[in-house]
């Protein structure tokens, strides 16, 4: 029985509508867990395509790759959970809305 | 790895020997006087620990790191910087209460990212030295813990910077999969496809890489976060963000695109040339109707960023490309200590406010008689910014008008001069306001000794440097050119 094989570009195709929903995510939630989530989903479309990346050279880069990607969205997440409890002790709220002060 | 690799990473394993024992010292021994001396003597050790690697570069040291002059001009304005910031830092955060001192490690941490920003040959250790710079960032600006806005500004910079790293990355996977290479001087002969499915992912993956840069750089239109974050962070770590981390980014991009040939794909030229006009308009524009300082100096540095562009677009132009290195190191440097001047003032100006920083500019108001000599430093790193004769930022413009006349980028220059006319109006603003008589019972400013020192060293250069630039032409030229 002939192995399939999955072409490059199906699985990168899968990687950029990830990555899409995770922008589109960040974009429209107000709620900063679920942005960070939506951070999360994209660093992790980006994991996929370097897997696939690195599975079309059959080379082990992708996937080292893909393991520094990890510890940084853990690094960004802890960060970022850490201000998340910082400002809602302060307003009680976790909406981007409530929270907003700066004009930008 | 050999001995020689083992000198030339001395530098990076002394730094992070250093941030090591500050670990130690702030656990055992927590006291704002020796953290400091612990990390003014790792900065000076660190900087010291180059002159050894002077004499192998160029030299790699794994696929990953790479040493050559480039690298240590870099580092060697990356550990000027963030020596002046330290300083700044000290007397920001020595009457504010207990529990300061985990802010100079976390500046040590951030350095270290630069460095290995600066001397990255591949995309893993970009994405190392890149995340490690970050993360250290949104800890420093929410550091003081006073009031929201400092948690609004890290939080807001810690989103979209973690967006913009997804972009670099996402941008970098797709050019790994066309090219099968995460160095960056082996995507050279990658560069040149231009058919095929080959030339929608390479063109798709720089784009992507270069719109992941723009949000660190603060380019239009992703110049969004900056006046924010710039007002909302304790005023040393605007200076750092705004001289260290863009200066590091900036230089690991100029060695990126240059070593990799991808500058050269024309879609990307068309769309830098975009960008660089578009930032220049609207940071010098935008910039006209602030009311806060450093707001005004954060669309200013927009626009700054913008007019490196242009050396930036020429390096990938035929025959630019020594002149265009040349000519974005002099600027980067005039650039870093003029804004390092600006914002050591706002520093020093804000020292008497715990709550907040004293952006506004009824702050300055009369300041030229209330403390002549800071009104006069603030005056002349105005003038640099807005690149008046006699002063470094002058050298800086007029580099930046060289390159631009040699590779005959007329649209872009006319903008320059357009966006420096702008730029003019509201730097004198400030000064008027300065020179403003006032019966306002303003705090009184009190100037203190490191951060005065700092400032006198930094008027110095700009005047020094402004009148002779040629020892730092000279330093270019025989450390920078190694990349071309």
């Amino acid at each position: 029985m002939e192995a399939v094989v999955i072409p490059m570009e199906h699985g990168l195709a899968l990687a950029a509508v990830l990555f899409s929903i995770g922008l589109v995510g960040v974009m429209v939630r107000r709620n900063i867990i679920l942005i960070l989530m939506s951070v999360e989903v994209m660093l992790n479309a980006c994991g996929l395509a370097f897997i696939v990346a690195g599975a079309r050279w059959s080379e082990p880069d992708g996937q080292i790759m893909f393991m520094l990607i990890l510890s940084i969205a853990a690094a960004e997440v802890a960060v970022g959970l850490g201000l998340l409890l910082q400002i809602h002790r302060r307003v009680g709220s976790i909406d981007v809305d409530e929270t907003s002060r700066l004009r930008g | 790895m050999s001995e020689q690799q083992l000198v030339a990473i001395l530098p990076h394993i002394l730094l992070s020997a250093a941030i090591l024992v500050q670990m130690m010292v702030i656990a055992f021994a927590r006291n704002l006087r020796t953290t400091i001396t612990v990390s003014i003597i790792a900065l000076i050790a660190t900087g010291l620990a180059f002159i050894p690697v002077y004499s192998l570069i160029p030299i790699n040291v794994t696929p990953l790191i790479i040493l050559d002059g480039y690298a240590i001009f870099y580092s060697g304005l990356i550990l000027m910087s963030t020596l002046a910031v330290t300083l700044m830092a000290y007397d920001y955060f020595k009457d504010r209460g207990e529990n300061q001192d985990e802010f100079f490690l976390l500046l040590l941490l951030a350095t270290l990212g630069a460095l290995v920003l600066v001397c990255s040959s591949h995309f893993a250790s970009f994405i190392l030295g890149l995340e490690l710079l970050g993360v250290s960032i949104y800890t420093m600006i929410s550091y003081p813990q006073k009031g929201l806005l400092t948690l609004e500004a890290a939080l807001k910079y810690l989103i979209l910077s973690g967006v913009s790293s997804t972009f670099l990355l996402f941008g970098a996977a797709l050019i790994y999969a066309i090219s099968g290479n995460l160095q960056f001087a082996e995507l050279a002969p990658v560069a040149l496809v231009t058919q095929g499915a080959g030339e929608l992912f390479l063109t798709a993956g720089s784009a992507l890489i270069f719109a992941g840069i723009m949000f660190k750089l603060s380019l239009t239109p992703f110049h969004m976060w900056t006046p924010d974050v710039y007002e909302g962070a304790p005023a040393p770590v605007t200076a750092f963000i705004a001289t260290v981390s863009k200066g590091a980014i900036f230089a690991v991009t100029l060695r990126l695109f240059s070593s990799s040939n991808l500058i050269e794909v024309p879609a990307i030229l068309t769309g830098l040339s975009v960008v660089a006009i578009l930032s220049m308009l609207v940071g010098n524009l935008l910039a006209l109707k602030q009311d806060n300082v450093k707001r005004i100096l954060a669309y200013s540095s927009i626009a700054h960023l913008g007019y490196l562009m242009v050396a930036f677009i020429a390096a990938g132009m035929i025959g630019g490309k020594v002149l265009a290195v040349e000519a974005s190191s002099y600027f980067l440097f005039a650039y870093f200590i003029t804004t390092l001047g600006a914002f050591g003032v706002v520093t020093i100006v804000s020292l008497g406010n715990q709550e907040m920083d004293a952006g506004d500019i009824s702050n300055y108001e009369g300041l030229f008689w209330r403390r002549p000599m800071l009104a006069i430093m603030f005056t002349l790193t105005l003038l640099s910014l807005a690149g008046i004769p006699l002063t470094v930022g002058f050298i800086g413009k007029f580099y930046i008008f060289t390159v631009g006349v040699t590779t005959m980028l007329w649209l872009l220059l006319s903008v320059v001069i357009i966006g420096s006319g702008i730029g003019l109006f509201y730097y004198l603003r400030i000064i008027f306001a300065m020179t403003k008589r006032t019966e306002v019972n303003a705090p009184e400013i009190k100037i203190p000794i490191a951060g005065g020192c700092v400032m006198a060293t930094i008027t110095l250069a700009t005047l020094f440097f402004g009148l002779y630039p040629t020892p730092i032409i000279n330093l270019i030229n025989s450390l920078v050119l190694s990349i071309t």
